[in-house]
């Protein structure tokens, strides 16, 4: 009978321990599960804004490597040019009378240097799209069009949601201008299109920017499954994630494509716009 | 017949209770349409057989046959279907064959067992419980929950286990087995039908973390969404 009652006793302790592990390893697995997600979530935090630095710093080296550059080709080569096209006009005056041959070598020489003149403008506005600075994206985008659409049979159309729109930051700016340009160049190089629509809209939280081909189109879904994204719609998306935009293809109405990428709104900071070469200007002001 | 069965009630509510409560996952399982996951079936089809056998048990109990020869077959149905669900859950796959594996030797275990202890199978009068098999079962699944939170653990794909119907169903196993794991050794001698070992009230400790353990099966089938389930 005694042995009935130490062995009841025994079980219960026994069942009574075993239930409270059992508690215990259900505790532990939940908290420890939340412990381990948490800082997943923070380890995941950290690489992502890390890329994101990382990113923001490449292209910030780009831009100011683009500014560099511009400001070399106007200063020198574009002041060396100046001073060639004066010097042969001196001396095309000095030559003048020598003969018919001398005097088509030297009007060949001077188109030569004012066509390279041109060109050197041309590339210095390419590099650093000082419209934008000054003027704003709107501005910007027009003056894109227009000399896009003088060396091509292309119709390109803008359409700003409102007539004034409102200047935005800088890197906002600037990111939505070379994702207008970075688009438009995809249509007219892959989409064998003929007419093209930008659109700006904006509202108080955000910036939209909408680019329409009457194009072949594309199917996005089938680019991301199979790793087609080239390094143009991979530099977007990089461009957007830095600041915290997204971007959306979809087929147009008219079997085209269709890409809208939208920006939170970051009221631009009343400021000059930068030189054209920052340490340059350093170097001026000492 | 009624009377028997209510009188039956009035004297075992704790063991009549822990049948009735079969009900509740039994159903849910059925409206929230969770036999979409296969552990979830197992679940399903093995709270159907214990619903039969129970109450071919309770129905024995009330006009007092014995019913330990259903009882030893619960324990190998049980194992079968439950550790059935860690095949389906278990992702490794050197785990899963284990438990393939398992099932196999315990079902040869069990029926060793069954013929070692009740020689005489057609003397279900005096009808033995299984000596080691019940023992063997919540040691083994047991050995299985732990695994199955131990891989989960490691994989972090679970971001919320509360929101997780399987974790549930774990619980409430491990607790179940947790609390049956020690007193499954004396049930053989506390199920004989002459010189019964009385254990008092420990008799009942599995049947109130039965009762637990539903409540927790019927917690997990709740979270359940068939919307969202991913196969």
């Amino acid at each position: 009978m005694q042995n009935n009652e130490e062995l009841k006793w025994a079980l219960l302790i026994a069942t009574l321990a075993m239930l409270m592990m059992a508690f215990f390893v259900i505790s532990f697995v939940m908290y420890y599960q939340k412990r381990k997600f948490e800082e997943e979530k923070k380890l995941n935090d950290i690489e992502k804004n890390y890329s994101r630095l990382l990113l923001d710093t490449a292209l910030n080296s780009e831009e100011t490597e683009r500014r560099r550059i511009a400001q070399d080709l106007h200063d020198d080569i574009g002041t060396m040019l100046s001073l060639t096209k004066l010097s042969l006009n001196q001396l095309s005056k000095i030559v003048g009378d020598s003969g018919e041959k001398e005097e088509q070598i030297m009007r060949k020489a001077q188109s030569l240097v004012e066509e390279t003149i041109l060109h050197v403008r041309r590339i210095t506005r390419e590099l650093v799209p000082t419209t934008l600075e000054r003027f704003g994206l709107a501005e910007a985008i027009d003056e894109f069009i227009h000399k896009l659409e003088e060396g091509n049979n292309l119709i390109v159309t803008f359409h700003p949601s409102t007539e004034e729109i409102p200047r935005q930051g800088q890197k906002i700016e600037l990111t939505l201008y070379r994702i207008m340009q970075e688009l438009v160049n995809n249509a007219i190089k892959h989409a064998n299109c003929s007419k093209i629509e930008i659109s700006l809209e904006v509202n108080d939280k955000f910036i939209g920017l909408r680019v329409t081909d009457n194009g072949i189109g594309f199917d996005p879904e089938h680019i991301k499954e199979n790793n087609l994204a080239g390094l143009g719609l991979l530099g977007i998306e990089s461009r957007l994630a830095i600041v915290n935009g997204t971007v959306q293809y979809s087929k147009a109405r008219n079997n085209g494509s269709n890409a809208f990428a939208q920006v939170p709104v970051v009221p631009a900071i009343d400021s000059k716009p930068e030189p054209l070469h920052p340490f340059r200007r350093e170097r001026v002001n000492l | 017949m009624g009377d028997i069965y209510l009188s039956y009630f009035h004297k075992q509510p704790i063991v009549c209770f822990s049948i009735i409560i079969t009900l509740i996952p039994l159903i849910l399982i059925i409206y929230k349409s969770a036999y979409i996951d296969s552990a979830f079936l197992l679940l399903l089809i093995y709270l159907i057989i214990k619903l039969v056998i129970d109450n071919l048990m309770l129905y024995y109990a009330a006009i007092k046959v014995n019913t330990v020869f259903y009882f030893n077959i619960n324990v190998l149905v049980r194992y079968i279907f439950l550790s059935g669900m860690f095949f389906c859950k278990l992702e490794t796959s050197l785990y899963r064959k284990s438990v393939l594996y398992s099932m196999g030797i315990f079902t040869v275990f069990c029926i060793c067992d069954l013929l070692y202890i009740n020689p005489d199978l057609k003397n279900l009068h005096n009808h033995k419980a299984l000596l080691y098999s019940t023992t063997l079962e919540c040691l083994l699944m047991i050995f299985w929950i732990l695994l199955y939170f131990y891989e989960t653990i490691r994989s972090l794909k679970i971001s919320n286990l509360l929101l997780f119907p399987f974790f549930w169903v774990c619980s409430g196993l491990l607790l179940y087995y947790s609390s049956f794991v020690f007193i499954a050794p004396v049930l053989h001698n506390a199920f004989k039908w002459n010189h019964r070992l009385d254990i008092g009230f420990l008799l009942y400790v599995p049947y109130i973390f039965e009762i637990v353990s539903m409540i927790l099966f019927s917690i997990g089938i709740g979270t359940f969404s068939a919307r969202h389930y991913a196969k």
